[in-house]
C-alpha cells in the first residue's frame, strides 16, 4: 500500500508531499523515516528512545498532538497530515522549540526541596498504600513530552497559564512528605496562573500518551489537594 | 586557525560534561554540591536528560540495602557475572558506593522507588544475583530517575549546551588537554569549549547493530572521541546482547527490550516447537541464567532452526496471571499491546538485541583516565563489568561513577588551568566535520549505516568466528573509506543527514576495535562467544584486551593479566 504524507516544512519551497510504501505494523516514526532515507535526506524532526520514554517525538498527527512513536497507522491508511506541535516556536520542519513548557515547568520548583536534614539519611517510610502515595501515583510517569501543554487551549496564549504539565507535578510535590516548599507551590497554583485559569477543555488529559489525567490533578489541586471523589 | 577554519564561537568553562544520561547529570550535581562556585557546563547530542539510554531504565537498580544482603554478595555476584575479567577495583567501588547512591538518588535528588507493604525500599528479583536487589519504579525506573535528575539542572543552574555533538578533544602545544570542538546541532555553528576539565559520558554504540536496544544518539561518540585522543580502551569485545528484544517486523520499534524482571519473575522462554530450550544451556538457573547464556541460547536455537519465521523465540509469562502481570509490568504489557501483541495473555516474540558495551576507556576508581583533565564515566568506560554486564548494574554504574567523576571533576578544576587549544587541531576538527556538506556526488549515510549494522549483526554478533570476522574486518575499512566521501545536502541547521554522516564516522571507528579485539580472544567468554573457540580459557590465568590506537592505522592490541586483588576465581566457587 501507499501512504500520501503531508509535511508541514519551514522552507516553503521544500518538497512537502511524499508517498511511502507502508509496511505493518508501522508507525508515525517509521513514515517520518521512511521519507528521510528514501525522499527527503534532511527532513527535521526530533527522537530518540522510540518506546515512549524520552518524550521527544511530539508531533501533531493529523491535528491531534502525539507521540510519532506511539502512533501505530491502520492497515488501511492511504493519507496522513504531520505538523509540528502546537503551541511552540518552530525550529525547523516537525522540531519544536519547547522553552515556553520548561519555563512554566521551572516556575513550579519542579524538583523535592528537603528538609535539610534529611539528605544524604535513610529514604522516608512511606507504605504503598498510605493516601500519599494513593494520591501521587496515579500522577507519576510524565515523560514531559508537552503534548498536554500543546493541546490545552489556555497554555498556548498568553504565556503565563502554568499549564497540566507543571500543575500535575505541583500536584505530586504537594502530596509528597518528603518536600518542605508545599506553601509556596500551594500559592503559586492558587494564583492568577494557576488553577482558576483552566476551562476544563480536557485538551490535556486526552492527549496524554502515558494515559495521565492532568485534568484530574487540576481539579484536586482547586480542592486543596484532596480528592474529588 | 588556518586560513578556511570556520567561524567559531569560544566558551570557557571550569567543567565540561559531555552526555546528560545518568552519568553525565549525577556528574553536574555532584561537581556543583562539591564546589558551587565551579563553571559547568552540560554538553548534550539531544534533548538534556531525555537522550541516551538511562532514561531508557526500565528494570532497576542493584543496590545492597537489606541487612540480609551484602556488599561482599553483590561484588561475587558482579564477578561471576562478568566471567572474572573485570576490573575488581572498579567492580568493588560500583558495590559499596550503590547504597548511597540509592539513598541520594531518594533524599536529594528527589526520586521515589517502589515500595514494600512496610513503606521501605522494595528490591526485586533479577538474573545472576544471589538476593533480589533490583530498586526500581515499576517497569519505568529509567524516567523517575532522569526526570529528578534533570529537575535538578533547574536548582543548580549548570550551563546546557542542548543539541550539541561534541566533536574533538583539544590539547595545547605541549599537549595538555584544553577542551572540545563541538558543533551546535539547531544552527550549525560550531563551538571551541575551553574547560580544565572535561568528563566524557556519552554512552555507548550498541546501535551500530541491525537488532539494538539503545537510543539513536548512542553512536560511540564518547569512545572514538578519546580514540582519536590517543587514548586506550579494553574489553572492546564485549558488546552485550539482552536476550528479550522485541521484534515487529521493520518498525523502528524492533529491538527494544522487555525488561529483565520478567525472567526474574518466572518468564518462561520457547522455541517455535514449544520447547523451554533453556534445559538444554543453563538447567539449574534456566531463564535466571545471565543475559549472555541466555542470549547465546536464542541465537542458537534461531539458527539451528527451531525459531519462528521471523527469527526469534517466545516469552511467556501469561501463566503468572494476566492481572498479575499487567499490574507488575504495566509498561511491558502496553509495549507490546501497541503493536497486537499481549504478554500479560501471551507469548510474545523477542530475539537478541544489541544492548550495551562493557568495553571502553581505561579509568581508575576516580573516573581518570591516561590523560590528566580527562574524566570518563559510564557506559564509555571500560572493566565494571568484564566479560558480562548484570541487569541493575548499567544504571548503578551510570550514576555511581558519574557521581565520582564530578568528585574529582571538582577537585581537579582548582588545581587545572585553561589551556590554548592548538589552532590547527581545532580548525582540522572543524573542516572533518564540515567535509559531507562541501563534497559533492558522495553517498548519503542512511545506506552506509544500514550496511554497518547489517554486517555486525552477522559478522560480529552474538556468536562469532574467525572467517567472518576477518570479512568484517576488510568491509568495515571499506565502509570508512565511504563514509569519508559521503555528501549530504544542506542545510546546516537540524540537518538529519549530516549529523549521520558524522555519527556513522563514530560508529565505524568503534566497530573496528570491536572487531580487532573479537578477532584477539580465542575463546568463548562472557559477551563474547566464539563458535572456533567455544571453550573458556582457565579463570584463574585471565588476560584482557587493551587497544591502543596509533594514529590512522587499526589500534595495536596488548593483553594484560587480571589482577584478582579481591577475589580470586577459584576462591568464588567455593
Amino acid at each position: 500500500m501507499t501512504l500520501l504524507v503531508r509535511v508541514a516544512r519551514s522552507d516553503p519551497g521544500a518538497p512537502a508531499e511524499f508517498r511511502v510504501e507502508t509496511f505493518h505494523p508501522m508507525t508515525v516514526l517509521d513514515v517520518l523515516l521512511a521519507i528521510q532515507r528514501e525522499h527527503e535526506p534532511s527532513l527535521g524532526f526530533r527522537f530518540s528512545c522510540r518506546v515512549a520514554m524520552c518524550g521527544t517525538c511530539t508531533i501533531r498527527v493529523d491535528g491531534r498532538s502525539a507521540l510519532a512513536c506511539q502512533t501505530v497507522l491502520p492497515e488501511d491508511a492511504t493519507r496522513l497530515r504531520l505538523d509540528p506541535a502546537a503551541g511552540f516556536p518552530v525550529v525547523r520542519d516537525l522540531i519544536t522549540d519547547t522553552t515556553p513548557f520548561w519555563e512554566q515547568w521551572a516556575r513550579i520548583t519542579p524538583y523535592v526541596v528537603p528538609a535539610d536534614d534529611a539528605v544524604g539519611g535513610e529514604p522516608a517510610v512511606i507504605p504503598p498504600d498510605s493516601a500519599e502515595r494513593e494520591a501521587i501515583d496515579p500522577a507519576l510517569d510524565c515523560i514531559q513530552c508537552g503534548a498536554c501543554f500543546s493541546s490545552c487551549g489556555i497554555a498556548g496564549q498568553p504565556r503565563t497559564f502554568l499549564g497540566p504539565a507543571a500543575l500535575n507535578r505541583a500536584l505530586v510535590l504537594i502530596q509528597d512528605s518528603r518536600d518542605t516548599a508545599t506553601r509556596e507551590r500551594r500559592e503559586l497554583v492558587a494564583g492568577a496562573d494557576g488553577v482558576d485559569r483552566c476551562h476544563y477543555i480536557y485538551g490535556c488529559t486526552g492527549s496524554c500518551p502515558k494515559g495521565l489525567d492532568p485534568a484530574r490533578s487540576i481539579r484536586r489541586l482547586r480542592k486543596g489537594g484532596r480528592d474529588d471523589g | 586557525m588556518t586560513a578556511d577554519t570556520p567561524d567559531y564561537e569560544e566558551i570557557v568553562t571550569d567543567v565540561a560534561i559531555v552526555g546528560s544520561g545518568g552519568a553525565g547529570l549525577m556528574c553536574a550535581l555532584h561537581c556543583h554540591e562539591a564546589d558551587p562556585g565551579l563553571d559547568i557546563t552540560v554538553i548534550s547530542k539531544g534533548a538534556v536528560g531525555r537522550s541516551g539510554c538511562t532514561r531508557m531504565v526500565q528494570g532497576g537498580f542493584n543496590a545492597v540495602l537489606d541487612p540480609g544482603d551484602s556488599v561482599d554478595a553483590h561484588f561475587r555476584d558482579t564477578l561471576a557475572g562478568g566471567k572474572y575479567l573485570n576490573d575488581q577495583d572498579l567492580a568493588w567501588t560500583l558495590v559499596n558506593d550503590a547504597p548511597g547512591v540509592i539513598r541520594e538518588l531518594e533524599t536529594r535528588v528527589g526520586c521515589f522507588f517502589d515500595r514494600r507493604p512496610d513503606g521501605r525500599i522494595k528490591q526485586k528479583a533479577f538474573a545472576g544475583q544471589s538476593f533480589d536487589r533490583t530498586v526500581h519504579r515499576g517497569d519505568l525506573t529509567g524516567i523517575e530517575i532522569m526526570s529528578r535528575l534533570r529537575d535538578q539542572m533547574l536548582r543548580i543552574a549548570a550551563r546546557e549546551l542542548e543539541d550539541v555533538r561534541a566533536l574533538d578533544l583539544v590539547f595545547d602545544a605541549a599537549g595538555r588537554l584544553a577542551g572540545l570542538t563541538c558543533l551546535e546541532v539547531q544552527t550549525g555553528r560550531f563551538l571551541l569549549v575551553r574547560a580544565r576539565v572535561v568528563v566524557v559520558a556519552t554512552g555507548g554504540a550498541a546501535t551500530m547493530y541491525r537488532i539494538a536496544a539503545p537510543a539513536r544518539e548512542k553512536t560511540g561518540d564518547g569512545v572514538a572521541m578519546c580514540l582519536r585522543a590517543g587514548l586506550p580502551v579494553r574489553d572492546m569485545e564485549m558488546l552485550q546482547f539482552h536476550p528479550t528484544g522485541l521484534l515487529t517486523g521493520r518498525s523502528r520499534m524492533t529491538g527494544a527490550v522487555l525488561e529483565e524482571g520478567l525472567r526474574g519473575a518466572g518468564a518462561h522462554l520457547y522455541n517455535a516447537r514449544g520447547e523451554r530450550y533453556m534445559e538444554r544451556y543453563d538447567p539449574e538457573r534456566m531463564e535466571r541464567s545471565t543475559r549472555d547464556v541466555v542470549s547465546r541460547a536464542s541465537y542458537t536455537e534461531i539458527v539451528e532452526g527451531r525459531g519462528t519465521e521471523a527469527g526469534g523465540v517466545f516469552i511467556d509469562i501469561s501463566h503468572l496471571g494476566a492481572e498479575w502481570v499487567e499490574r507488575t509490568f504495566k509498561g511491558m504489557v502496553e509495549r507490546t499491546r501497541l503493536f497486537g501483541g499481549d504478554l500479560a495473555r501471551r507469548p510474545v516474540e523477542v530475539s537478541p538485541t544489541a544492548h550495551f558495551h562493557m568495553g571502553g576507556v581505561l579509568i581508575d576508581t576516580d573516573c581518570r583516565t591516561d590523560v590528566p583533565g580527562l574524566l570518563v564515566a559510564g557506559e564509555d568506560a571500560g572493566g565494571v563489568h568484564g566479560a558480562n554486564r548484570l541487569g541493575g548494574n548499567g544504571v548503578a554504574e551510570s550514576t555511581v561513577f558519574g557521581a565520582r567523576a564530578g568528585d574529582t571533576a571538582a577537585r581537579l578544576a582548582r588545581e587545572r588551568v585553561h589551556g590554548d587549544a592548538d589552532p590547527n587541531a581545532v580548525g582540522e576538527s572543524f573542516s572533518r566535520a564540515t567535509a559531507p556538506l562541501r563534497s559533492a556526488g558522495g553517498e548519503l549515510p542512511y545506506p552506509l549505516t544500514a550496511e554497518l549494522k547489517d554486517l555486525m549483526w552477522q559478522s560480529c554478533g552474538v556468536v562469532r568466528r574467525r572467517d567472518r570476522l576477518e570479512d568484517a574486518r576488510e568491509r568495515l575499512a571499506e565502509l570508512a573509506d565511504r563514509a569519508a566521501r559521503l555528501s549530504v545536502p544542506g542545510p546546516v541547521a537540524f540537518n538529519p543527514a549530516w549529523q549521520e554522516s558524522l555519527d556513522l564516522v563514530n560508529q565505524l571507528t568503534v566497530a573496528r576495535v570491536i572487531v580487532e579485539s573479537a578477532l584477539a580472544r580465542d575463546e568463548t567468554r562472557g559477551a563474547h562467544a566464539r563458535s572456533d573457540f567455544p571453550d573458556s580459557g582457565d579463570d584463574g590465568d585471565l588476560h584482557y584486551i587493551v587497544a591502543t590506537p596509533a594514529g590512522e592505522d587499526v589500534p595495536r592490541l596488548t593483553t594484560r593479566p587480571v589482577e584478582y586483588g579481591r577475589l580470586r576465581p577459584q576462591e568464588a566457587a567455593s
